[in-house]
């Protein structure tokens, strides 16, 4: 009974909603996101209450910027616009109004007529991927390697060991770490995103209405690895407390399944070309290279100088793992290359390609480097005793996990590039959707 | 379908309930009777931490502003670090009583959002009168956790902590979405619906 009690209450907290009391945009005509068969006579905006209007309150834009609305008036808590017959293609729709609560609220759909719409994210004005938008996504791809990297690390290469308890906590505190910096950096992600789609000032954009670029791919799978990465801060958490590694194992498998967000709302989920071969390719790339890099980090932050007797055995164990994990990453990444870039002279033409032979470039270094940790290094490592040789060791390790952090920064770069089209360009505003 | 926000809100009310009548109990019968049984002391932090875990479902699905997704999420983390610090010092796996430092962190992070999320005047309507009203109770009631950090065993800091959460959760129990505050609602709000 005690359990049935705490868990209705437990349900009954974990209902979502919205929340407060401005106003919110319950339904639009055309609907977000659609593709209609007919020139739309107006454009509505069903709210959950009175709203009032400034001028210009509707905007229904064209590829080229041409607006299509005619003046905006209420009607109970609807804001109405009549439209100008509209020839076939993609258009966004840009709205702003006052809120009960006296905010001016704002924001952006798309929908086509008689072609698909647009996503929200590429609706004109729309100016793309800045380079605050690269360093956030780094930064998200860095903690989602420490997070994965410390996990797969504790379950892998020290399994079977007896491990000192400030050991044990430290990999904790590192996978923590991880998944704390993951969470902050997938909203702002999702914030910056939403901040070009919208084209809004900071102070107005605290008020912009985001529901549009929640129900994208990348919306989606924001809201999924949030509320994914948040059960597994937790279950990190209480490993942590109770000293229970039996918590990290679903942590671990819970970490792989939801980093696949990032697959599922990139290129490869959606541009010409693409498949589930593809989806799985991609997953299995970052997935991989995550257990990689954010594996080494956790080789040298946590256990080259805070456990010294576990140096030889984790050295050993790891290179194992890296070697498994570098034939997945090179598997996958060749064949998503070939997916993406299906001319060779591709890789030198168009910047995408050109990105990419940067961080092909950058991968080679790194792979030399672990070659040489593991056939020069490793059974050097099981002869020798002296401190220094250890230390030198430490800090070359220090230098490959630094260069595996650059390989992800140029890979933040490839993932915020779209890869070129295979067949005739088309224009902007049409041609991703994502 | 989202419930409207303000079930949302007795949702938390009931959670914030539950936290304070367990503070209520220790601050009445004294930390040696209350954690005569073991789980009792993990109680109030443990619904704390899982408070914040259940809070983020709230910031991801509620995208209809900026301002209230950073909202949540500021409360989710700052009840996930206050509850995570509490259960671990009842553990002991931390030591430190400056951990406790975090509930009066948490306190001033959720009453600075509340304001900051409120432009409206207080007697706007209900919910704005309700939002200042928390955000000012949060920020001020913030000095009773800093003062339990040096004078743990005080009887009336602890009775005043526990009484904070009954008072946050009544207040949270009379929000609506759109109704009145003392017989006055500004004509901008619109018609109360329900």
């Amino acid at each position: 009974m005690k359990r049935l009690l705490l868990a209705c209450v437990a349900l009954a907290l974990a209902l979502p909603s919205s929340a407060w009391a401005h106003a919110t945009l319950r339904a639009t005509t055309p609907a977000f996101g659609h593709e209609v068969r007919t020139s739309p006579p107006l454009i509505r905006l069903h709210f959950d209450q009175h709203v009032k209007i400034l001028p210009g309150a509707i905007e229904v834009l064209n590829d080229s910027g041409r607006n299509f609305a005619g003046p905006a008036r209420t009607s109970g808590t609807d804001v109405i616009a009549s439209v100008r017959k509209l020839p076939a293609g993609p258009y966004t729709v840009r709205w702003r109004a006052i809120s009960a609560d006296s905010h001016v609220v704002s924001g952006v759909w798309t929908f086509g007529l008689r072609v698909p719409a647009p996503s929200v994210q590429d609706a004109y004005g729309a100016g793309g991927p800045t380079v605050a938008e690269h360093l956030v996504r780094w930064v998200w791809f860095l903690s989602l390697a420490l997070a994965i990297g410390a996990l797969g690390f504790r379950l892998i290469c020290l399994r079977g060991l007896a491990l000192p308890l400030a050991l044990e906590r430290r990999l904790a505190v590192a996978a923590g770490l991880g998944v704390t910096v993951a969470l902050q950096a997938g909203i702002a992600a999702f914030s910056l995103r939403s901040e070009d789609a919208l084209q809004l000032p900071f102070s107005r954009f605290l008020y912009g209405d985001l529901s549009p670029m929640a129900v994208t791919r990348f919306g989606r799978a924001f809201i999924v690895m949030t509320l994914g990465f948040a059960l597994v801060l937790a279950l990190i958490y209480l490993a942590w407390l109770l000293d229970r590694t039996v918590f990290l194992v679903p942590a671990f498998a819970l970490s792989l399944l939801f980093v696949s967000g990032l697959s599922l709302s990139g290129h490869d989920a959606v541009d010409p070309g693409s498949s589930w071969k593809s989806e799985l390719a991609d997953w299995v790339h970052i997935s991989a290279a995550s257990l990689w890099v954010g594996g080494l980090a956790t080789l040298v932050g946590v256990v080259w100088y805070g456990a010294p007797d576990l140096r030889r055995v984790a050295f050993r164990r790891f290179s194992e793992l890296a070697t498994v994990a570098i034939a997945l990453v090179l598997a996958a990444g060749v064949y998503l290359s070939i997916v993406r870039l299906p001319h060779l002279h591709d890789l030198w033409t168009v910047g995408y390609g050109r990105v990419l032979l940067v961080k092909i470039g950058l991968v080679s270094c790194v792979l030399a480097w672990g070659g040489f940790h593991k056939f020069v290094i490793a059974p050097a490592l099981e002869r020798a005793d002296g401190a220094g040789f250890l230390t030198r060791i430490g800090r070359s390790l220090a230098g490959e996990s630094l260069l595996g952090a650059a390989v992800l920064l140029v890979a933040a770069i490839l993932v915020d590039s779209r890869p070129p089209a295979p067949a005739v360009k088309t224009a902007p505003v049409a041609a991703a959707r994502r | 379908m989202e419930p409207p926000a303000e079930m949302v809100h007795w949702m938390f009310a009931t959670g914030l309930l539950l936290l304070g009548l367990c503070l209520l109990s220790e601050a009445i019968v004294g930390p040696e009777v209350w954690r005569a049984r073991r789980w009792r002391a993990y109680l109030w932090p443990g619904l704390a931490f899982t408070m914040g875990v259940l809070m983020w479902p709230v910031m991801a699905f509620f995208t209809n502003s900026a301002i209230h997704m950073y909202a949540h999420g500021s409360w989710a983390e700052v009840l996930m670090l206050a509850g995570g610090a509490e259960l671990g010092l009842v553990h002991g796996r931390l030591k430190s009583r400056w951990w406790r430092l975090t509930t009066p962190l948490a306190f001033a992070v959720t009453g600075t959002a509340f304001i900051v999320h409120e432009q409206n005047a207080w007697f706007f309507q209900r919910s704005a009168f309700l939002h200042h009203l928390l955000g000012w109770t949060f920020l001020g009631a913030a000095i009773v956790p800093l003062a339990l950090v040096f004078r743990p065993r005080s009887t009336v800091l602890q009775s005043a902590f526990a009484l904070t959460f009954v008072v946050v959760a009544t207040m949270l129990y009379c929000d609506r979405d759109l109704a009145p505050v003392f017989g006055h609602l500004s004509p901008l709000a619109g018609v109360p619906h329900r």
